[in-house]
């Protein structure tokens, strides 16, 4: 079953034609990853599903469980169960990394029809939760990733997720810039919250990262649009031969 | 008395009709040479003068008294001194100490209309605590204050302003500071000011010695009038460190007027401003860095910041670097603009409704500045003080219900009693 389908979308940043009628098709449950060549709309792509103020939709249609996203706000998209671990994940300085997640999953929990989480309640969480990332005590204070190491930024992506609980993840290129220990606690952040009903979209120029969460589908993103969907084994053949190796759209 | 009657006067003839000491003649004379301070004016440019100027008021003059003890902190009502610790050295001088070349008009015209300057001298305190009161409506106010400091002490002031019932008065007070040598000043001032309240006009000036550290921080909160100016004189080795907030709502005209004058070999100064606007608000940042010929190694870095929330908001921002030398290390800058928009969607994207995203980074941005005292006890009471203005609270409110505030509330109205 399909829980995100994407429909021919065509997408603009500005005045460029980025994503050219994009067809793609998320399956509960499942690892998706896509690869592609610098440039080819990967983030954008990402952006799209989110709804980032970038990005002007020009045709197609975005379904979540069914229902059209294309009109939702952003904090919409996000309560109904999108996650994006971004690729440059912004800093703000002055919010404290704690009052920002737990306003945040707060949200989350007045959209489910729970209670709020007090601050003692949800600190012991998010503690309870970094801890396993292997994040500093410190980070928790600290502001929104003002700061913080590369590394730091995408663990604390993957305290967001966890703690967040979303259906669907998207992660863009979360294993940039990680060190070995940090792409292993990042990774096990991912493997844990796989339970056969999350479905995860990775982004990813690294076939490193797929060797610990391992994907159930691979696609190729070329110059906006899908142009090829195989099993893992695609991770070999395109190490090997590179993006040339996979032909024209289809 | 009408401020305006002192347009195109000689010192003299001030004197005689306002009925000043002749001593004060000097302090005059420095106000009739600067420029009168209205619209046409370096310092006034930006500020609403006219209203302030051309408005018939009832003009007080403190008559100091017996000062009672208070447990914490100097209360100065209606330019009286009240109470004061144990520990704060207090004295009145009759004698006008004005300091000649201030660039602010306003600062001689205080000196000289003022009554004994009030000079406070914190000997076995690390924190002075001033309060200033205002109960009078359409009141004329003119008083000085000067603190003193010890070499190689460190002190805190603290300067709050309660004002609720002194609504259409103009104040004209001002501190001056003298930084020993190898001491330090942290002064932080926390003023609330609303559209009825009095419009507060301080002019300051702080000598800062070798080695000296000014550490000053204002919070400018509400939809009042009030402009600070400040003259800063740097000796070699002395540091000086200012940091503006300013949160204004409505038709509030808010903001400082700064000179920092390096004149010391390595000394060094920065500041900051950051400036939230709403509604038709507008914000004043007028801050000239000048290094003098016998200050080469100088660090000089001047930052200012504003968020304009409104259409109608406006930041009127001249930074400004005066340099003879070039043996030195300087930068300014000044950026104006919305909340940032990654930021925003960031906080979006993880499920925060766009209001309470926008909240938290106005909030983040006042933060910074927030963040910066030490002080815990002080740092909670600027955060209450912004918060109430953030979300709408009056002052008073505030003090009355919140319980946070419980503390400093009774020790703002128990010199009532
Ligand atoms: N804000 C923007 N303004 C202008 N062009 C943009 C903007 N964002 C992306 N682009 C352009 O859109 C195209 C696709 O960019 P995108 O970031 O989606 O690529 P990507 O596949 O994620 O690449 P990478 O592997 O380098 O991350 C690129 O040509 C890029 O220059
Ligand atoms: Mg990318």
């Amino acid at each position: 079953m399909s829980i995100l389908e994407i429909k021919n979308i065509k997408a603009n940043i500005g005045e460029k034609n980025i994503l050219k009628g994009l067809n793609l098709s998320l399956e509960k449950g499942k690892v998706h990853a896509i690869m592609g060549p610098n440039g080819a709309g990967k983030s954008t792509l990402s952006k799209t599903i989110v709804g980032h103020y970038d990005v002007d939709v020009t045709g197609g249609d975005i379904l979540l469980r069914g229902e059209s996203i294309l009109e939702m706000e952003p904090e919409e998209r996000a309560l109904e169960g999108i996650f994006l671990s971004f690729q440059h994940p912004v800093e703000i300085p002055g919010v404290s990394n704690a009052y920002f997640l737990r306003t945040a999953v707060n949200a989350k929990r007045v959209h489910e029809g729970k209670e709020e989480l007090n601050a003692a309640e949800f600190l012991r969480e998010m503690k309870k939760t970094a801890e396993t990332l292997g994040m500093k005590p410190e980070m928790i204070s600290r502001s929104l990733n003002e700061g913080f190491s590369g590394g730091e930024k995408k663990r604390n992506e993957i305290l967001q997720m966890q703690m967040l609980h979303p259906d669907v993840i998207l992660l863009d290129e979360i294993d940039s810039g990680l060190d070995i220990d940090a792409l292993r606690a990042v990774s096990e952040g991912i493997n844990a919250m796989k339970d056969g009903e999350r479905t995860f979209l990775v982004i990813t120029h690294y076939s490193r990262i797929l060797d610990y969460i391992e994907p159930d589908y691979i696609h190729v993103l070329k110059d906006g649009q899908i142009v090829h969907t195989g099993g893992p084994e695609l991770v070999a053949q395109l190490e090997e031969k590179g993006y040339e190796s996979i032909g024209a759209a289809g | 008395m009408k401020l305006a009657t002192l347009r195109d006067r000689t010192p003299e003839l001030i004197a005689g009709e306002w009925g000043l000491h002749p001593d004060r003649i000097p302090a005059l004379e420095a106000f009739c040479a600067l420029p009168f301070p209205d619209k046409k004016s370096e310092t006034y440019r930006y500020a609403d003068t006219q209203e302030i100027f051309d408005t018939e008021r009832t003009r007080i003059i403190p008559q100091q008294g017996e000062v009672a003890p208070d447990p914490r902190r100097v209360v100065i009502v209606d330019g009286v001194v009240v109470s004061a610790p144990d520990g704060v050295a207090i004295a009145f001088e009759e004698t006008d100490a004005a300091t000649k070349g201030h660039f602010d008009p306003l600062y001689s015209l205080s000196h000289a209309l003022s009554a004994p300057t009030i000079v406070l001298h914190p000997t076995e305190v690390d924190t002075l605590e001033i309060q200033h009161r205002y109960t009078q409506p359409d009141a004329l106010l003119a008083y000085r204050i000067r603190i003193e400091t010890t070499a190689n002490t460190s002190v805190q002031v603290y300067e709050s302003f309660f004002d609720a019932q002194a609504t259409g008065s103009v104040i004209l007070y001002g501190i001056d500071v003298r930084v020993a040598r190898d001491a330090t000043l942290r002064w932080i001032k926390n003023q609330t000011l609303g559209s009825t309240h009095s419009r507060v006009f301080a002019s300051h000036y702080a000598d800062v010695g070798e080695n000296g550290t000014l550490d000053l921080s204002t919070y400018d909160f509400g939809s009042g009038q009030g402009l600070a100016t400040l003259e800063v004189v740097l000796d070699a080795h002395a540091i000086s460190s200012l940091h503006h907030l300013v949160y204004a709502t409505e038709q509030a005209r808010r903001g400082t007027v700064s000179r920092v004058i390096h004149r010391g070999h390595h000394s060094h100064s920065d500041q900051v401003a950051k400036n939230i606007l709403r509604h038709d608000a507008r914000g004043i940042f007028d801050a000239l860095i000048k290094v003098e010929h016998s200050a080469p190694k100088t660090i000089a870095h001047q930052n200012n910041q504003a968020v304009l929330l409104d259409e109608g908001a406006y930041m009127a921002s001249k930074p400004q670097l005066e340099i003879y030398i070039d043996d030195l290390e300087a930068s300014h800058g000044s950026t104006t603009g919305q909340l940032d928009p990654k930021a925003l969607f960031y906080l979006r994207s993880r499920g925060i409704g766009e209001e309470e995203a926008k909240k938290m980074l106005i909030l983040a941005f006042a933060n910074t500045l927030i963040d910066r005292i030490e002080d815990k006890v002080l740092r909670e009471w600027i955060h209450q003080s912004f918060e109430a203005v953030y979300y709408g609270q009056s002052h008073v409110a505030c003090l009355e219900t919140c319980h946070g505030c419980e503390e400093n509330a009774l020790g703002a109205f128990s010199v009532n009693s």
